[in-house]
This record gives structure tokens, C-alpha cells and sequence, in this order.
């Protein structure tokens, strides 16, 4: 009885503010801007060609973002879980960015990306470019510009995934790995047969959050290059709200979130299921 | 001997190429940010005239007062990118109240030099004397942090906002957020796990998605644009993470203890009051702490949910993507606001890898 009371509060707290508007996004979604039910709104979004595009870019960032992150969060734990001489340093170095307010983050790349920015600037000092040899980072192509948003967004939160994985590896129990190499498994082996499926549960957990917010990327789309430039799933829904100026732009900004929040859920269940989250759960 | 020594080579070559990558890292991590820092500290000469950007901004500005004649002036400021003086500012003026007037306005708002009407006569005078007259005047350091705050409308209040925000969203996700953690510490009860994947689940549904429909249900309730009602959708996302956190400090502290002091006749209320809680203190704070970042750097829902009382991040935000905002004063916005952010991460930097131990789907 006593554990129903202590989680009662958070229950409770989540039917009102979050299935509620959830349910009222739902709802929303359905009815046009007199509160007639209409399939209109989904209609208006699947015949829009930016919607295509949004659902592109977005699965385009997802991938490559979560693929690198991962990669050089883990990467990085390993460095720093050898424990030389000024990791513990090293490791506050690593997880500033994490604090950093999204604002800040943009501000530092389109001070950074702008070509009279500090990192043409910084190019020209260290000899790497000439003073009419500019490069317009934010005026590329498409390709790009995706790429500059995966590379500030991997800048951003890989602390957030180092840290989660440099906890799960801190957790192991190093003799595993000393039996590894003892047994006459090189340095490698031991990595890819030992610490990564012993660490398995942690990776799940770091790639399923990184997953989640990575197909909510959009706010450092709209710093750098305004609305609509780069369309991606999210930032339509803000578009709708904010900038748009159709008489139910509120509609379809709901109908867009929840078409967002499926995907989201999809993907997520699909993730999960394949890494086996839900098997190890039933059977422990 | 020799097999030794080319052990011992290797090992140091290994070590060598272990700093060599810590320290790149690193300094892709820190350049970003040094350079934010020090365009903020730049005048907006500095930060449009001089070109490359110079790597540190300078403490001095290098003007030369020149008499072309008949009382009239005109300035030259020493440019570092071109390594000489280029005729710059009030194209001409004179030496009479509205001539100085020009100039001290020009020196205050694109050379952040505070100078008074008297040292401005005076310098004229030599000039007079002497045909131009070359001084390095001291820039106020912090001029762009603090213009920021007085020509940026609704800066000021609007920290005052972000602080009652986190304030009140810490209280709602530590109260609801610990009791749920002690419960998920201490307690094997049914559908605890479909619990933890729900706490998951709440994520998926994108925040701003949330703030929308939020728009109408606040609205209703009088709390739209408020510090209330945001905290109020804040505490959501909050009281997942303090859930999560919470549980791993609670299961850190034995239960051994508390049901010693149940033994020695506490109450169990008594007990966690007297003996867990204070134990638990410094994860709290950490914790609090913690809340209070996700807080204060929060844009997405903000922005959506206020609309003539923005918090600070909406403000920095507005003066970052808006045609009004010079380049030099919106990254002292971004530095003010970042600031409290990294500080408290800095002081909870032991508790960080902790937290997120236990986190786990």
C-alpha cells in the first residue's frame, strides 16, 4: 500500500500535465478550426511536399548523429576509464557542453559558422585559409547543412551519452576483463567480447534517449538557418504555431505533433524490441 | 636491459598518444566556447571592423583625434586586423558641445570607452596644437555585458521570471519526484517496471508538443504566461529525471540504518526524517541542482508558452535569431545565461556519473 501513495503524486501529476494535453492534442488534431471533426488537417500535412522533406531530413539526422555519438561517447569513456593522471579533469572538460542552455550553443555556432565568423577567423590565423577564401559554411547545399547540425548537435549532448555510458562501465567489475586477457584475448577481443555485451543494458539505454531527442532535433536548425530552410519534423510543428498564418495553423500544429509523437513511439519500440529490452524485462 | 628500456619507450609513446587525444578533445570542446567568451568581450568595432576576428579581445582602443582644421575633427581608430589607423566614426566634428556629444556617444557604443566631455576638450586642444593627437583609452571590460541588460527590453525582469520558474519547479519534481524515487528504492511492488518504461514514454511525446495544447489548459486556469504555469510543464520532464536520480541516491543509503532507528523506537516517518533524508541531503542538493539547470536553460516550451512575460533564455533567444541583436552583446547574453548553468554542473561534477548510473531502461 504504502509504495501506491509515494507514486501516487507523480501519477497523478502526469494525468494532468501530461495525458491531458496529450489527449487535447489528439483530439485537436481531428477537428478543424470550429471544432468540427475533419481528417483535413492530417490531409493538409501528407499533401504537403515540405512534410516529405521534413521526414527525410529528420531521419536523415537521426541516423548520422546517433551513429557518430555513439561512437565518440563511447570512445571517449574508454579514454577516460583508463584513469590516467587528470581524467577526473578531463571529464569536467568533457561534460560542458552538456550545461551549456541550447541558446548559447547557438549563439557560439552562428557566431562561429557565419562568414565573418570566429571560425573563418580562427582558419585565417592558423594559415589554413586565405583572407578572400572565406568559407560560407550556413550558404552550402542541403547535404551540408544536415551535416553541420549533426556535427553541433554531437557537440552538444556527447557528454550527456559519455557520461551515461562511462557510468555503466565504471559499474563493471574490472576482473572480467583481467580474465579476458589472462585467457589470451587481446585488447580488442576483450573490448567487443566482454565489456560491450556486459555493457549492453547501458548502451540500450544511452542510444534509446540519444534516439529519442535526436528526432526532436530543431531548434538549432532555426538558429542557424530560420524557419523552413531545412525543414525538419519538429520545427514544422513550431512553424505551424508560430509562424504560420493559415485560420487552423493551431490544428495542424496538434495533428503534426501527434504524427511526431507516433514516429517517435515507433521507432523506439522498434529499437527497443530489437535490442531485446523487453525480453531481458520479462524474464527478470 | 634493452627489452626493458623498449618497453618502458613504448609504454611512454602509448601515454603520449593518450594525452595528444585528451588534449584535442579537449580543446574542440574549449575553442567554441573561449570564443563566445571573447566576443563578448569585444566592442563592436572590434567585432565587425577588424577582420579576422582577432583571438583576444583587447583591453585598450587605440583613436587618434586628427584637426583637419578650423576646429573640425575627425577620428582614426587603430584597426589590429590591418596593423594601422583607419578614419573611422562621426566622419567630422567640432570642438563645440554637440561635436563632443558625437563623439562620446560613438566611443560608448562601438568602442565601449566611457569618456568624459573634459578629456575629450583636452585632447582636442592637443590636437589643435599639434595636427592629431594618438591615445589608448581603457575599455569598460564588461560594457557589453551590462548594455545587454539595459537596451535589451524586459532583460532584467525576465531573469527575475526564469528564477521564480526554477524555483517552483524544483519544489513540484523533488516532492513528487523523491517520494516516487523512495518508493522505486525501497519497495518491490506491482507494475513498477511498467512504471520506468512509462517514465520513458513521457519523453516521446516531443516537448513542444506538449506546450501547445498546453497554450488552451493554461490559458483556462490562468497561468498562461506565467513563471507558474511554465514551471508547471517543466516539472514534467523534471520529476522523470528527479524519479530516476532519486531512486539511485535512496538505494545508495542501506536500509540497515533505518531499521536500526525503527528498532531504538522511531517511527518509520521518523526514521526517514531523522536518518535517510539528511543522509540523502547532498544527492538532493545535487539533484535540485540538476532541476534547476534543466529549468533555466529551457527555450523550446518557453517560447511557445509566454508571450509578454518571456524568461531569460526566450529573451537571449529573440535577440539571437531578431535583426536587432549585435553580435557582440547577444553572446554576453548567451555567456549570462549560461553562466549559472556551468557552475552548479562544475559543483555537482562528483554526483553527475552517479545520477546516471542507475538510469537505465
Amino acid at each position: 500500500m504504502v509504495p501506491y501513495v509515494l507514486i501516487a503524486p507523480a501519477i497523478l501529476y502526469y494525468a494532468a500535465f501530461w495525458l491531458f494535453p496529450v489527449v487535447r492534442a489528439v483530439v485537436g488534431g481531428f477537428r478543424t478550426a470550429e471544432g468540427v471533426f475533419s481528417l483535413q488537417n492530417y490531409a493538409e500535412i501528407f499533401q504537403d511536399p515540405v512534410f516529405y522533406e521534413a521526414l527525410l531530413n529528420t531521419a536523415i539526422i537521426v541516423v548520422l548523429s546517433v551513429a557518430l555519438e555513439f561512437v565518440a561517447a563511447f570512445g571517449i569513456a574508454l579514454l577516460i576509464n583508463r584513469k590516467f593522471k587528470g581524467s577526473t579533469y578531463f571529464l569536467f572538460v568533457a561534460i560542458v557542453p552538456m550545461a551549456l542552455p541550447s541558446v548559447a550553443v547557438g549563439a557560439i555556432w552562428t557566431s562561429g559558422f557565419t562568414t565573418y565568423g570566429w571560425l573563418n577567423s580562427f582558419l585565417n590565423h592558423v594559415g589554413l585559409i586565405a583572407a578572400n577564401e572565406k568559407i560560407a559554411f550556413l550558404a552550402g547545399s542541403d547535404a551540408s547543412s544536415l551535416l553541420l547540425i549533426v556535427i553541433i548537435d554531437a557537440w552538444h549532448v556527447i557528454p550527456l551519452m559519455l557520461i551515461i555510458i562511462l557510468a555503466g562501465m565504471q559499474n563493471l567489475d574490472p576482473s572480467f576483463n583481467e580474465a579476458g586477457l589472462i585467457f589470451g584475448g587481446n585488447k580488442w577481443q576483450v573490448l567487443t567480447r566482454i565489456t560491450i555485451p556486459m555493457l549492453k543494458q547501458t548502451i540500450t539505454t544511452a542510444l534509446i534517449l540519444r534516439l529519442i531527442s535526436a528526432l526532436q532535433i530543431w531548434l538549432i536548425i532555426v538558429m542557424l538557418f530560420g524557419f523552413r530552410r531545412l525543414p525538419v519534423l519538429v520545427q514544422e510543428v513550431v512553424y505551424f504555431v508560430e509562424e504560420s498564418h493559415t485560420e487552423h495553423y493551431f490544428q495542424i500544429g496538434l495533428a503534426y505533433s501527434v504524427l511526431v509523437a507516433v514516429f517517435v513511439s515507433i521507432v523506439s519500440i522498434v529499437y527497443l524490441n530489437a535490442s531485446g529490452a523487453f525480453k531481458t524485462r520479462g524474464s527478470a | 636491459m634493452n627489452r626493458l628500456k623498449r618497453r618502458h619507450l613504448a609504454r611512454s609513446a602509448r601515454m603520449a598518444t593518450v594525452y595528444i587525444v585528451v588534449i584535442s578533445i579537449a580543446l574542440v570542446i574549449l575553442f567554441p566556447i573561449y570564443f563566445l567568451f571573447s566576443i563578448s568581450l569585444m566592442s563592436g568595432y572590434e567585432a565587425y571592423y577588424e577582420w579576422p576576428l582577432p583571438l583576444m579581445p583587447s583591453l585598450r582602443a587605440n583613436v587618434r583625434f586628427v584637426h583637419e582644421e578650423n576646429q573640425q575633427f575627425h577620428l582614426e581608430i587603430y584597426n589590429r586586423s590591418e596593423g594601422g589607423f583607419t578614419p573611422t566614426g562621426p566622419v567630422r566634428f567640432s570642438s563645440n558641445s554637440e561635436g563632443l556629444e558625437k563623439v562620446t556617444v560613438y566611443m560608448r557604443r562601438h568602442l565601449n570607452v566611457e569618456l568624459e566631455d573634459a578629456e575629450i576638450s583636452r585632447y582636442l586642444a592637443e590636437a589643435t596644437e599639434r595636427g592629431s593627437v594618438q591615445v589608448k583609452l581603457g575599455k569598460s571590460i564588461l560594457a557589453n555585458y551590462i548594455t545587454f541588460f539595459k537596451v535589451t527590453r524586459d532583460a532584467v525582469p525576465s531573469v527575475v521570471r526564469s528564477l521564480l520558474t526554477a524555483g517552483i519547479t524544483i519544489l513540484i519534481s523533488l516532492i513528487i519526484g523523491g517520494m516516487a524515487g523512495y518508493a522505486f528504492a525501497r519497495y518491490v511492488f506491482g507494475g513498477k517496471n511498467a512504471l520506468k518504461i512509462g517514465v520513458l514514454f513521457v519523453r516521446m511525446f516531443p516537448a513542444v508538443a506538449i506546450a501547445i495544447p498546453m497554450v488552451i489548459i493554461l490559458g483556462s486556469i490562468g497561468l498562461y504566461d506565467r513563471p507558474a504555469g511554465l514551471s508547471l510543464i517543466y516539472s514534467v520532464s523534471q520529476i522523470s529525471l528527479t524519479v530516476w536520480i532519486m531512486t539511485s541516491i535512496f538505494s545508495g543509503i542501506s536500509v540497515e540504518m533505518e531499521e536500526a532507528a525503527l528498532i531504538f523506537g522511531t517511527t518509520k516517518a521518523g526514521s526517514f526524517f531523522r536518518i535517510t533524508l539528511p543522509l540523502a541531503l547532498p544527492g538532493i542538493a545535487a539533484c535540485a541542482m540538476y532541476a534547476f539547470i534543466g529549468s533555466w536553460n529551457e527555450v523550446v516550451q518557453a517560447v511557445v508558452l509566454t508571450q509578454f512575460r518571456p524568461t531569460f533564455p526566450v529573451v537571449v533567444y529573440q535577440a539571437l535569431v531578431g535583426a536587432e541583436g549585435q553580435v557582440n552583446l547577444v553572446t554576453a547574453g548567451s555567456i549570462a545565461q549560461a553562466l549559472p548553468a556551468v557552475v552548479f554542473t562544475f559543483i555537482i561534477r562528483k554526483y553527475v556519473l552517479r545520477m546516471w548510473g542507475s538510469v537505465s531502461v
